[in-house]
């Protein structure tokens, strides 16, 4: 399955990402541990394709890209644009939920 | 040209008065615990939670004083550092929140915030010191910084070194460490206020006043968190006792 991972270089650290990720329980969107603080995504936890909410949130072009073949997924492509219904997303939070 | 900064003795000698107390905060008996490797999980837990409880309130703080700062009253330097301690303190409070879900000890946040040990409580030594803080926004912002950068802040940077080279967790290591930094770079901004904004005498009794008021009740919500986390018995209501 393809990752995600942050571009440093693009990111704001806007924090939207994080917060979007922490609303739905995935929480695949940490800070690092070095006095940077900077963001990064978690490939363990984070379960793209299946949620694309960080990358409806985040505000940086460039700043989220597929970390296999470096595309851009901020603005979302669209490939990414699906019917999501309340049901989609209730499916990514069971999704979280059942993950060890 | 050098500048003449007219608060930089009375911002040393704040500075210094905190110092000492650094070495001896009332979470030195948690230090020694986690050096001694005899904190337990649920010890470690208790301490996270209650650190996470006071940064969270530290957005009631600041909310407070940043609405009562007018356009232009000051450079926008000083705008920008509060903006930046904010964030900072915003960081800190992530990275509690994200060491209790790392851990294991809850899996949601939102679980997290209606667990018993990572509750604000009023009644609390915690309480005390957030309302003594909050309590400040009627004050002028270079005095207000000054008491929590230079009373607080130093202390808190005493005890995050010490925690950090205490513990034998590795998470919890670089959690204490990383924030080290940043909490130097808001004792720094302390001075930076007083240096730049404290000189008439008023102003200047006033200072020493709020960074020894700050300091006393932030020695409080300590004295609560250490009893909470070294006395299981003991809930964050009763730690309101010192």
């Amino acid at each position: 399955m393809p990752t995600l991972r942050v571009d440093h270089a693009k990111c704001t650290e806007c924090r939207m990402c994080y917060y979007a990720c922490e609303e739905i329980g995935i929480n695949a969107v940490y800070i690092d541990l070095e006095p940077r603080h900077r963001f990064e995504i978690d490939t363990h936890k984070c379960i793209y394709p299946t949620c694309v909410v960080c990358l409806m949130y985040c505000p940086a072009p460039g700043s989220i890209v597929e970390a296999e073949t470096g595309r851009s997924l901020v603005p979302p492509p669209p490939d990414l644009w699906r019917d999501r219904s309340d049901k989609w997303l209730r499916d990514v939070i069971l999704a979280a939920k059942e993950k060890p | 040209m050098a500048t003449a900064l007219p608060g930089k003795e009375l911002a040393e000698a704040l500075e210094a008065e905190s110092r000492p107390r650094t070495l001896r905060t009332p979470l030195e008996g948690i230090v020694e615990a986690a050096a001694a490797q005899a904190l337990t999980d649920d010890q470690y837990f208790r301490l996270v939670g209650q650190l996470w409880a006071m940064k969270r309130m530290y957005y009631y703080v600041y909310g407070a004083w940043g609405s009562s700062l007018t356009i232009n009253q000051y450079p926008p330097s000083v705008d920008y550092l509060f903006a930046k301690q904010i964030y900072d303190e915003s960081t800190h409070e992530m990275l509690y929140s994200q060491a209790i879900l790392h851990k294991g000890w809850a899996k949601f946040q939102r679980s997290a915030l209606r667990h018993p040990y990572c509750q604000f409580v009023s009644a609390s030594g915690i309480g005390l010191y957030i309302f003594s803080m909050r309590g400040l926004a009627s004050y002028a912002h270079s005095l207000r910084m000054a008491a929590i950068d230079l009373g607080p802040k130093v202390l808190e940077l005493g005890w995050l070194e010490r925690l950090a080279a205490a513990s034998q967790d590795e998470y919890l290591q670089k959690l204490f460490a990383s924030q080290v930094p940043e909490t130097r770079s808001h004792v720094m901004m302390g001075r930076f206020m007083v240096e730049r904004f404290v000189s008439q005498p008023v102003d200047v009794a006033l200072c020493k006043e709020l960074v020894s008021m700050a300091r006393r009740d932030y020695i409080t919500a300590l004295h609560g968190i250490a009893d909470f986390v070294l006395t299981p018995a003991v809930s964050p209501q009763r730690s309101a006792s010192h």
